[in-house]
């Protein structure tokens, strides 16, 4: 369970029952849920269109028949096993789900009278790893001044972080860069969409490309990440505590560009920071999506935000001369 | 003119300070990594300082300093270093190593004058 009242996460809600909405809406919004409900004739598009799932939560009567409801759970998980999803059951169900069936597409089952299950859900599937509040509020710090650095002529703003457990690459480039520390190992991983940031940099004024667009673009993302990373390790990695006895494993990360899927080899829940940049004068923004995947180790126990003593503060870009 | 050296493998980086550079009547050449750095300033003797990341593919902005003042004997040449490093260990090796300043990215205008004023004028 995260100690972050900020952290929430966006739960897809496939339950068409009027009478349990308020429930529903009580529970999303006293656990840090966005719920997004949507209806049975587009589910599956709908879902393509979203890319930062926590969970599913699904009603055994959404669909026409319990037997088409469980069809299309299964083509839910079939499309995106990642996702979990905890079936809500009438109270006086007389229907029967063979286990496996129940096993094979829901991780849990709920009633709208006991909403514990729901709640053990959301602590083992969402909320399960313990996120530092000051890891959190300094990736934002950081990551809204490397950004404002690099776009100068645009407002840049940070949404609540949130969990995902999706695995679903937003937009057409993105950058990886590796987080080596004594509490925690794995990837930074910046996202965005190519053509929106193309025409947001070209209304930046007087900007000129020296090469082709797309090679630009990445160079800029390249350093604000470079920037992130820098930023991150300064305030969060000391480079001098156990560097000798740390592990040196490896998983492979997978890369389906048709499907735009991305695997860490690990299937936790991963910390993700959405930063909008808004050009005011033209109305035109773009969306930075930034994952956190520790899938290699992490331990918040030994987390530390580096304590920096006044003599040694010298704020960013300053000269500091030997 | 004195020239600067900027070595960085971003060339969003080298773009952005060769423009400040120009911008204010400075020439200067560009390398993409510690041993294009080595190249450049063995090629150019009007090189009077050089801007430096440290993180960088083949060779790294301190591994390429070290050079600069025990192989190639050159100890003339000032050397500030343009880094998000700000570890304090990092520092002392530059120190060590004839660095003679050091500039926290993202990169700031006037910390660069005035480390060429200080330095080279």
């Amino acid at each position: 369970m995260s100690d972050n009242l900020d952290l929430v996460s966006k739960v897809l809600i496939l339950d068409n029952a009027v009478e349990y909405f308020d429930t529903i809406k009580q529970f999303c919004d006293e656990n840090g849920l966005i719920g997004l409900r949507i209806h049975s004739n587009n589910v599956l598009r709908t879902l393509n269109s979203y890319v930062d799932l926590g969970g599913i939560f699904m009603a055994e009567d959404y669909a026409e028949t319990l037997e088409k409801t469980l069809e299309l759970a299964a083509l839910i998980r079939k499309t995106r096993p990642e996702l979990p999803i905890i079936l809500r059951r009438k109270a006086d169900s007389s229907s029967e789900i063979q286990a496996d069936n129940l096993a094979k597409c829901f991780v849990d089952s709920y009633t709208i009278d006991d909403l514990s299950p729901l709640r053990k859900f959301i602590d083992d599937y969402i909320f399960s790893i313990v996120y530092p509040n000051a890891l959190i509020r300094g990736i934002t710090e950081i990551s809204v001044q490397s950004l404002q650095s690099q776009f100068k002529a645009q407002t840049v703003t940070a949404n609540a972080p949130y969990i995902v457990r999706d695995r679903i690459i937003f937009g057409e480039v993105f950058s990886l860069i590796p987080l080596e520390s004594n509490w925690c190992r794995g990837y930074m991983m910046l996202q965005t969409e190519e053509s929106i940031l193309d025409s947001l940099v070209v209304s930046d004024v007087g900007l000129q490309y020296s090469q082709t667009p797309f090679r630009e673009l990445n160079n800029l993302l390249g350093e604000v990440t470079n920037l992130i990373w820098g930023a991150f390790k300064n305030r969060f990695i000391n480079d001098d505590v156990d560097r000798a006895n740390r592990s040196v494993t490896q998983v492979p990360l997978v890369i389906n560009h048709q499907n735009k899927y991305i695997s860490f080899g690990s299937e936790n829940p991963q910390l993700c920071f959405k930063y909008t940049l808004l050009d005011e004068a033209t109305g035109l923004f773009c969306s930075i999506y930034q994952w956190f995947i520790f899938n290699l180790d992490f331990t918040p126990e030994l987390f530390e935000e580096i304590q920096t003593t006044v003599d040694d503060l010298i704020d960013s870009g300053e000269l500091e001369l030997f | 003119m004195a020239k600067i050296l900027i070595v960085d493998d971003s060339s969003t980086v080298r773009d952005q300070v060769g423009e400040f550079l120009t911008e204010n009547g400075l020439d200067y050449i560009s390398a993409i990594d510690g041993k294009d750095g080595l190249v450049k300033l063995q090629g150019d003797p009007g090189i009077k300082l050089i801007l430096s990341d440290v993180n960088m593919p083949n060779m790294d902005g301190l591994t390429m300093v070290e050079k600069i003042r025990n192989e190639l004997g050159n100890s003339t040449v000032n050397i500030i270093m343009l880094t998000t490093e700000s570890n304090p260990s990092m520092k002392e090796r530059g120190k060590a190593a004839g660095v003679k300043g050091w500039i926290v990215k993202p990169f700031r205008g006037e910390s660069v004058l005035t480390a060429i004023k200080k330095l080279i004028e």
